[in-house]
């Protein structure tokens, strides 16, 4: 398959440029001005007014299989990344069963090769059934293409399991994520412990359950000279470890999710404890919120996630103490980066491809992807950045609608992703 | 052959290279006297030498306790394990009872990697270590050195790879000392969560490639791995393990023809080592053990007749 990209607005990390780009099979063969093809193509697409960017990356995905396939499964899942403009995505082995080997995790990618949207990375469990006390064979989950292990959904409870786990993890070279989370310190809290956790009387978790465990575990690379990357980072405090980790040079690197810059806790008292707003980590205060966007625009935190964590209607219905944790993210990240970060002036548009594409590949270490260049993977996003449109329940791909963004009018619209050199997503 | 004038021998770190050069002479004259019909010296004759193992080890009890006795001493066996003795203090009350017998020599075998030095205040005797914790192992590092240097003629500026759980061992520790006294350039190859970081300022390269450090070794020396070191998370599974620091028949073909497997013993075949490359290690690896004797030898004569003039042996 071959296709040509006529009059595309090219937005790299490092530059934005107009060209055009011609793929073939699977693979960007040419980006140039003005490409007359030797051969035909099969595809044409003008893209003239639209921006291209790099296919998006998302290294921090739920997509509920094996086990909760009534939650979301592979080719939904696919289906809701592909719309979102994302071509890779990476699923937390925090499933029945965990992805703690290599037989699973080597099911799930011959699964996403078969479904052929998007590529699925399963990200194996660090220890056995993620209970944190044994460690899962890294070298055998590498062996079959995992890039990343995680416990996500906890923080390793145990500071000398992390110990060996970083360790090995560098022999073997795979990135260890972890999930910032004091789990004794956050005592089964439903939100962020704050002045309105207070007046509703609601159990709370205070900001230090996740700052005590990145420092911890920055203190911990540091002194092992290991990388580690730490997920979902959500408050001010944690923020200042990771810069001030980032200035002594340790290998550190953080993701943070849309929801972190977006919303605060009076957004959970303003929707009366509707539980679509409850997730994990809990959202934060107005300064956090500030921090975080602060920390995206100076490199503090290198990339966003999605954090995406379908819930059934039924579980999302419940009171707000009881409903599990998590929101949806696949379709909507782009366009709230955009609106959010891009148009309002705190991120420069190169940014979405640095923070979305080079970055999430640069940390896991995907080669040839993550930009649009001659030789690298044909993963490209078509969007429109003028066009606006309303996030809307019944329009969701994703089988889980569990999304506190309903309603929404965002800037950018994704038209058209490419994976592989094979159009995924047409929004026309 | 130069006056001997060290009491103890307690680590490869505290002998030169002469004095290591003076263990090796001594060891393949005795390694001939093991091959006559009547085996024994009177070299110890009148000494007592008190076997003291704190930890189980009948291979190297035996072979200690057959050197004094070659060299015609009185041998004492004293074997208790370390959770009939609690504390040190006890190990420390037991010297001193047993110093009251006046012993020549004090063979010891300890769980615990820095008490040797204390020891040596409670007696009048020598002391020999005979492995003490993850500290050091001298009469192995000895005797895989002297077994190289038989069987290739030289023992100077070799290139040997350790292989295995570092962390844990003194063999690993004697070694490293040992060869680097003769200019060896030491690689230690493992789990890297079995490899102390700090270890690459003892001089020693870190290796976690098994396959790619094995091309250049002139000798390959294999630890045993305790089972107990996967269930306490230094690695995952036996499997992987294996998967990575087993000597395979086809790990050993990347190696050079003239490479030098050895292993400290009792083997774990297809654990350590695979089985299949059973006849054409373990001939060396036996070698190692008789050698050991002639080692063993040479150091008690050395520590037992220091006080007086050196005389020939034979
Ligand atoms: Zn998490
Ligand atoms: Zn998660």
């Amino acid at each position: 398959m071959k296709i040509l990209i006529k009059n595309a607005t090219i937005v790299n990390a490092d530059n934005i440029f107009e060209a055009d780009i011609l793929t073939a099979n699977t693979r960007i063969v040419k980006v140039a001005k003005d490409i007359t093809p030797p051969e035909p193509v099969d595809e044409v697409i003008d893209a003239k007014g639209k921006h291209v960017f790099p296919g998006f990356i998302d290294l921090h995905t739920h997509l509920r299989t094996p086990g909760r396939e009534d939650e979301e499964d592979f080719l939904t899942g696919s289906q809701a990344a592909a719309a979102g403009g994302f071509t890779k995505i990476f699923c937390m082995p925090n499933t029945l069963p965990s992805i703690d080997n290599e037989g699973l995790a080597k099911w799930i990618f011959e699964e996403s090769q078969k479904i052929g949207i998007v590529d699925i990375y399963p990200v194996g469990a660090i220890t056995k059934n993620r209970e944190g006390k044994e460690l899962t064979e890294f070298g055998a989950l590498r062996r079959v293409g995992c890039l990343s292990v995680s416990d996500d959904g906890v923080s390793l409870p145990d500071s000398l399991i992390l110990r060996r786990a970083l360790e090995y993890a560098k022999m073997i070279d795979i990135l260890v994520v972890e999930h910032c989370e004091d789990l004794r310190l956050a005592n089964k809290g439903a939100m962020r412990e704050s002045f309105i956790s207070s007046k509703y009387g609601v159990s709370a978790i205070p900001d230090i359950a996740e700052s005590l465990i990145v420092a911890r575990n920055i203190e911990m690379a540091k002194y092992l000279n290991t990388r580690i990357h730490l997920a979902h980072i959500s408050t001010a405090k944690s923020v200042e470890f990771v810069k001030r980790a980032k200035n002594e040079g340790v290998k550190v690197t953080a993701e943070t999710c849309p929801h972190y810059f977006m919303l605060t806790v009076d957004d959970i008292e303003e929707n009366s404890f509707d539980a679509r707003f409850k997730v994990n980590p809990p959202l934060g205060e107005k300064k956090d919120v500030e921090k975080i966007r602060e920390a995206l625009r100076d490199g503090v935190i290198d990339c966003i996630a999605t954090d995406h964590a379908p819930h059934s209607h039924a579980e999302k219905e419940l009171p707000f103490e009881d409903a599990p944790f998590g929101l949806i993210g696949l379709e909507f990240a782009f366009s709230l980066t955009y609106t959010h970060l891009v148009k309002a002036g705190i991120l420069d548009l190169k940014e979405i491809a640095n923070k979305l594409s080079a970055n999430p590949a640069k940390i896991v270490g995907l080669s040839h992807c993550g930009v649009i260049q001659e030789g690298f993977i044909a993963d490209i996003v078509i969007a429109d950045l003028n066009r606006q449109w309303i996030i809307q329940e019944d329009k969701i791909r994703s089988k889980s609608k569990n999304t506190p963004f309903i309603g929404y009018q965002l800037y950018g619209v994704v038209e058209k992703t490419i994976h592989k050199g094979k159009i995924v997503f047409n929004e026309l | 052959m130069e006056q001997w004038t060290k009491k103890h021998i307690l680590g490869i770190k505290d002998l030169s290279r002469d004095e290591i050069e003076t263990v090796f002479n001594l060891a393949a004259s005795f390694k001939e006297i093991s091959q006559r019909e009547v085996k024994k010296v009177p070299a110890l004759r009148g000494k007592t030498v008190l076997n003291l193992f704190f930890e189980n080890s009948t291979r190297t009890r035996t072979s200690f306790e057959l050197a004094a006795k070659r060299l015609s001493g009185d041998v004492v066996n004293f074997s208790v394990s370390t959770s009939s003795l609690a504390k040190e203090e006890s190990i420390i009350d037991t010297i001193k009872n047993l110093e009251t017998y006046h012993p020549d020599i004090m063979i010891i075998r300890i769980e615990s990697s820095t008490s040797l030095h204390t020891l040596t205040k409670y007696t009048q005797a020598s002391i020999v270590n005979a492995g003490d914790g993850r500290n050091e192992h001298p009469t192995q590092a000895l005797l895989d050195m002297f077994t190289v240097k038989e069987v290739r003629g030289n023992v100077e500026n070799l290139n040997v790879l350790i292989v295995g759980d570092i962390m844990h061992s003194r063999v690993a520790r004697s070694n490293i000392f040992g060869f680097q006294r003769f200019g060896g350039k030491v690689t230690v190859c493992g789990p890297s969560t079995l490899i102390p970081y700090e270890f690459q300022n003892l001089g020693v390269k870190i290796s976690y490639d098994f396959d790619k450090a094995i091309e250049d070794a002139d000798v390959v020396i294999m630890l045993r791995i305790q089972k107990e070191r996967q269930t306490s998370c230094f690695f995952p599974t036996m499997r992987e393990y294996l998967d990575r620091f087993a000597l395979t028949p086809e790990r050993l073909r990347r190696a050079k023809k003239d490479v030098i497997i050895m292993h400290p013993g009792p083997i774990n075949w297809d654990i350590e080592i695979s089985s299949s490359l059973k006849e054409q290690v373990h001939p060396l690896i036996l070698k190692q053990a008789e050698n050991g004797l002639a080692v063993r030898m040479a150091v008690l004569y050395l520590v037992g007749t220091q006080k007086r003039e050196l005389v020939e042996v034979e």
